[in-house]
């Protein structure tokens, strides 16, 4: 249970040219289930590693509930870190894998060690695991004996490095929602790392959107997602992406590729050069041409079971819209297209800032 | 936010995470002593090898000389024992070569009956120390007439290296990865073509160890030397050394100086060889001891 | 045709390899004196055999165990300990075991000759005098430690090779994860570093005492089994025996004794070796 601060945080690894972690500057509340989200090399794990005391920042400080924490060795932190990779110890069964930061420790009497041990263990459901070596375990067991070595240890911070990219897809969002709800349960500020948006979105009260070291955005999924404070972001979030295309003003309203008129959002700040971001349902799709529709041509309907994204062509742009299930053109079919008048994204098209 | 952060840059910057120096200090002394302890005895082969007076212990020659080297060559016929030598081991590589290539190649892809005991031979084979075998070659060798020929050196020597080199080379091609034969195959390769055009390169790293390993093995063998030869024809770098000591007789007579030249030419171009091809010598090394 | 020319190759060799060692059987047989197993209760009856024994014994633990193995392993942990830390000097040991291990074993055995020489050998020369200790004859007195430091020397590099590859293997993200679950350096050898090798530990262990057993011209340049036969170990015996004395039956049924009990390593070494993989 602690609040976690980076304050302004920057790192360079001597063999790149630029900085792997850009002037990070982030909080935590306590008990809150953070996501770093990023694709690769993008620092988030360079970002978590330094929270756990594995690298070191250049500059900037790294605080665990008011204390700096950088000066500290990896053991007297109080965080646990649950590796991608999971790095169990192969040559020790899992119950003493699980106890190992227990014994290292000194504290607590054998007796002691093993009832927690067991406690953990009932906890994620591997009980009859324990006498078992790593070895012998599945992708899934073993990313449950990681995490429980990092639970029986109750820290301040419980953080994880993409624990389920090696999973395989059903598992894996099985997994999602019992993590989140085990953290709930237990109530330790969380610092999870991935590269996947959906994990993100599903899993993390909030959201830290990184690239190239930077941190682009710091909000709720619905934040991210509805509101994002780039184009990197509008891009990143949302599957599929949001449909981006270039546009120019002309009084109130916005012309888009093919000609296509929109009106502007209220409030917007002026700029020659913008973009517009459409997500895939914030397009209505009509058979008909019908007055302020903008017409546009069918390229390929995928059939998604309870959708359907549509492949439109615009002008020189590709468009992806989200319809019913039983609306599906066939290539070449002539549609007609409307924009929802909240789902207008504006960008600059130079810094990629959103202008809306 | 800003000052704050600015305050602590100093801070951390100094991030504390070099060994402590006393540790350093204690590691750095043992390297010392175990440099000094592997390299000394060196120190003497190259000092002694050029001092006309040469003695045992290390010091250096007052007026350096390469008579030595002269005296080798003429009054104990170095030359000769250094080209047999040369010989033998030239000839035991390329025997051992080809006879290891076709063996580690049938080991690694084709299956039959006896496969499995025949490698398990080569196994058990590969750990049996020469002098435990030394008097049961010399009988074999005196029955079938080897002894004193140039036929019979490079013939045992080659059957002693097998074992080991055969293992290697299986381990070599068993990283050639299936398909790039196959490939060839439907192209029309007959199967020996493929294996020489295709595979052979692939593999011509393994190679490179397996033949310096036969040549070394070869330059440095003693014991079968001292069975196996008698005259003085034949005589190989081994038996040359060991005449040197005994035409002196009793130790504090050895001419140290000789012994040393000899010992340097001996040397070098295993100590040359070896540094060149370092990594692949090793590889070749670790190789074996994990190839089970 | 061509398959038969596979088979070719790995016959021709498989036969000379089982000749040399097959042979022994024939030597045995071919004895113009047909005394069987005569040899053999004389053998064992014979008190030198059991000071040979013993001998051997001595040297391989010495040399072997203690020596090539402790060394091999305390050298490739603080060698891969110095190459994380880009400690150089590391390096520079690596290079000069490896060297000593190189070069043929002739060379081992005369440099460490003029160096254990007692009127001009360096050790007494330049080191002991110039510390004002007086000379030692150090193959007179101490002939079987002299011979295993000798063997040391050269023999190093092999387990050191064989340690330093196995700790390689190990993952770094045992140490990272160690590091957080709160061991420190000492632990994490302990815990962690120490366990993984164990399973190499015993190859290298079993390999080094089979080759160590069979050493014959290290000690047959420094002592040849001297002074009497405080160093005659069972190699020297067999050689001495079947070629010094001409009792070749003798001689073959020492070596045969030498065969049995190396057999006896190999067996063990490869059962092992299999249960591992």
């Amino acid at each position: 249970m602690a609040r976690v601060e980076y304050d302004d945080v920057s790192k360079r690894f001597p063999t790149q040219d630029r900085p792997a972690v850009d002037h990070l500057g982030l909080d935590v509340a306590n008990g809150e289930f953070l996501v770093l989200l990023g694709p690769s090399g993008c620092g988030k794990t360079t970002a978590l590693r330094m929270l756990a005391g594995l690298e070191y920042p250049d500059s900037g400080d790294i605080l665990i509930d008011g204390r700096s924490v950088v000066r500290l060795e990896p053991k007297d932190r109080d965080v646990a870190l649950v590796f991608q990779s999971y790095a169990l110890y192969p040559h020790m069964s899992v119950r003493d894998n699980i106890q190992y930061p227990l014994r290292v420790r000194k504290q607590l009497t054998a007796m002691e060690r093993l009832s927690k041990v067991d406690r953990v263990a009932d906890l994620l459901g591997i009980r009859q695991l324990l006498p078992r070596r790593p070895a012998q375990l599945s992708g899934g067991e073993q990313q449950r004996v990681a995490l429980a070595r990092a639970i029986v240890r109750e820290p301040r911070v419980f953080l994880m490095d993409e624990p389920l990219s090696n999973l395989d897809a059903k598992l894996r969002t099985h997994t999602r929602t019992e993590l989140k709800a085990l953290q709930k349960q237990l109530g330790v500020t969380t610092i999870f790392v991935t590269h996947d948006q959906a994990e993100a979105m599903t899993m993390g009260d909030r959201i830290a959107v990184l690239d190239a070291g930077k941190l682009q955005q710091l909000g709720t999924p619905d934040n991210v997602y509805q509101r994002p404070a780039n184009l990197f972001v509008a891009q990143f979030i949302g599957s599929p992406p949001m449909n981006i295309v270039d546009a120019r003003r002309d009084g109130g309203a916005l012309v888009l590729t093919g000609g296509w008129r929109v009106e502007a959002p209220r409030g917007l700040a002026g700029s020659d050069g913008i973009k517009v971001g459409l997500r895939p349902e914030s397009i209505d799709l009509e058979r008909a041409p019908a007055s302020g529709a903008q017409p546009a041509e069918v390229l390929v309907s995928e059939p998604l079971g309870s959708e359907v994204i549509v492949n439109v062509k615009l002008g020189d742009a590709l468009l992806k819209i989200r319809t019913g299930p039983d609306v599906r053109p066939d290539p070449g079919t002539p549609v007609y297209l409307r924009a929802r008048p909240g789902g207008v994204r504006v960008f600059d098209a130079s810094s990629g800032a959103a202008l809306n | 936010m800003t000052t704050r952060a600015a305050s602590r840059v100093a801070r951390t910057a100094a991030a504390p995470r070099g060994a402590s120096w006393i540790e350093a200090l204690a590691v750095h002394a043992v390297f010392v002593l175990v440099v000094v302890f592997f390299l000394v005895p060196f120190l003497w082969l190259f000092t002694a090898a050029f001092d006309a007076d040469a003695v045992a212990y290390i010091r250096f020659p007052a007026a350096p000389t390469l008579n030595n080297f002269v005296r080798i060559f003429t009054e104990h016929d170095f030359g000769r024992a250094l080209l047999n030598s040369v010989f033998v081991a030239g000839s035991t590589m390329v025997l051992d070569v080809i006879a290891v290539a076709l063996a580690g190649y049938s080991l690694s892809r084709l299956e039959w009956r006896f496969k499995s005991w025949i490698t398990y031979a080569v196994l058990l084979l590969q750990t049996m120390p020469l002098s435990a075998t030394m008097v049961p070659i010399y009988g074999l060798a005196r029955a079938l007439g080897l002894r004193n020929s140039y036929a019979g050196l490079i013939l045992i020597h080659a059957a002693i290296e097998l074992p080991f080199l055969v293992w290697l080379m299986k381990n070599f091609f068993d990283n050639v990865p299936r398909y790039l034969e196959e490939a060839a195959w439907l192209d029309g390769r007959s199967k020996l073509r493929a294996l020489a055009e295709i595979v052979l390169p692939v593999a011509r790293n393994g190679i490179g160890v397996v033949a310096g390993l036969a040549f070394l093995a070869a330059w440095a063998e003693v014991l079968m030397m001292i069975i196996l030869i008698d005259s003085q024809d034949l005589k190989t770098v081994p038996l040359a050394f060991y005449e040197t000591l005994r035409t002196q007789g009793g130790y504090t007579e050895v001419q140290y100086g000789l012994v040393a030249a000899m010992g340097v030419l001996y040397a070098v171009p295993v100590m040359a060889l070896f540094l060149m091809t370092r990594r692949m010598m090793v590889r070749g090394l670790v190789a074996s001891s994990r190839g089970l | 045709m061509l398959l038969a020319l596979f088979f070719v190759g790995p016959a021709l060799w498989a036969l000379y390899s089982s000749l040399t060692n097959l042979a022994l059987v024939g030597i045995d047989a071919a004895n113009p004196r047909f005394v069987g197993l005569d040899n053999y209760t004389r053998l064992f009856a014979d008190p030198d055999f059991w000071t040979v024994i013993r001998n051997s014994v001595t040297f391989v633990v010495g040399s072997a165990v203690i020596g090539q193995f402790g060394l091999g392993l305390a050298l490739a942990l603080l060698i891969d300990h110095a190459e994380h830390r880009r400690w150089w000097l590391g390096t520079l040991a690596y290079g000069a075991v490896l060297l000593a291990w190189v070069n043929p074993t002739l060379i081992a055995g005369f440099l460490w000759v003029a160096m254990y020489d007692f009127f001009f050998g360096s050790l007494n020369h330049v080191f002991l005098s110039s510390l004002g200790a007086s000379s030692v004859d150090w193959i007179g007195s101490f002939p079987m430690p002299a011979v295993i430091v000798a063997n040391i020397w050269r023999g190093t590099a092999f387990t050191m090779i064989i340690f330093l590859g196995a700790l390689k293997t190990i993952p770094p993200d045992i140490y990272e994860a160690a590091r957080i679950d709160g061991a420190n350096a000492w632990r994490r050898f302990w815990d962690h570093t120490l366990p993984s090798l164990r399973p190499i530990a015993a190859l290298a262990l079993l390999s080094i005492t089979m080759s160590t057993f069979g050493t014959f011209i290290v000690i047959q340049t420094l002592t040849n089994g001297g002074p009497g036969n405080a160093t005659e170990v069972i190699a020297l015996f067999a050689f001495h025996t079947a070629f010094k004395s001409f009792s070749i039956g003798y001689g073959s049924a020492i070596a045969v004794v030498m065969l049995g009990l190396n057999f006896a390593f190999a067996i063990a070494y490869l059962r092992w070796s299999r249960a591992r993989a």
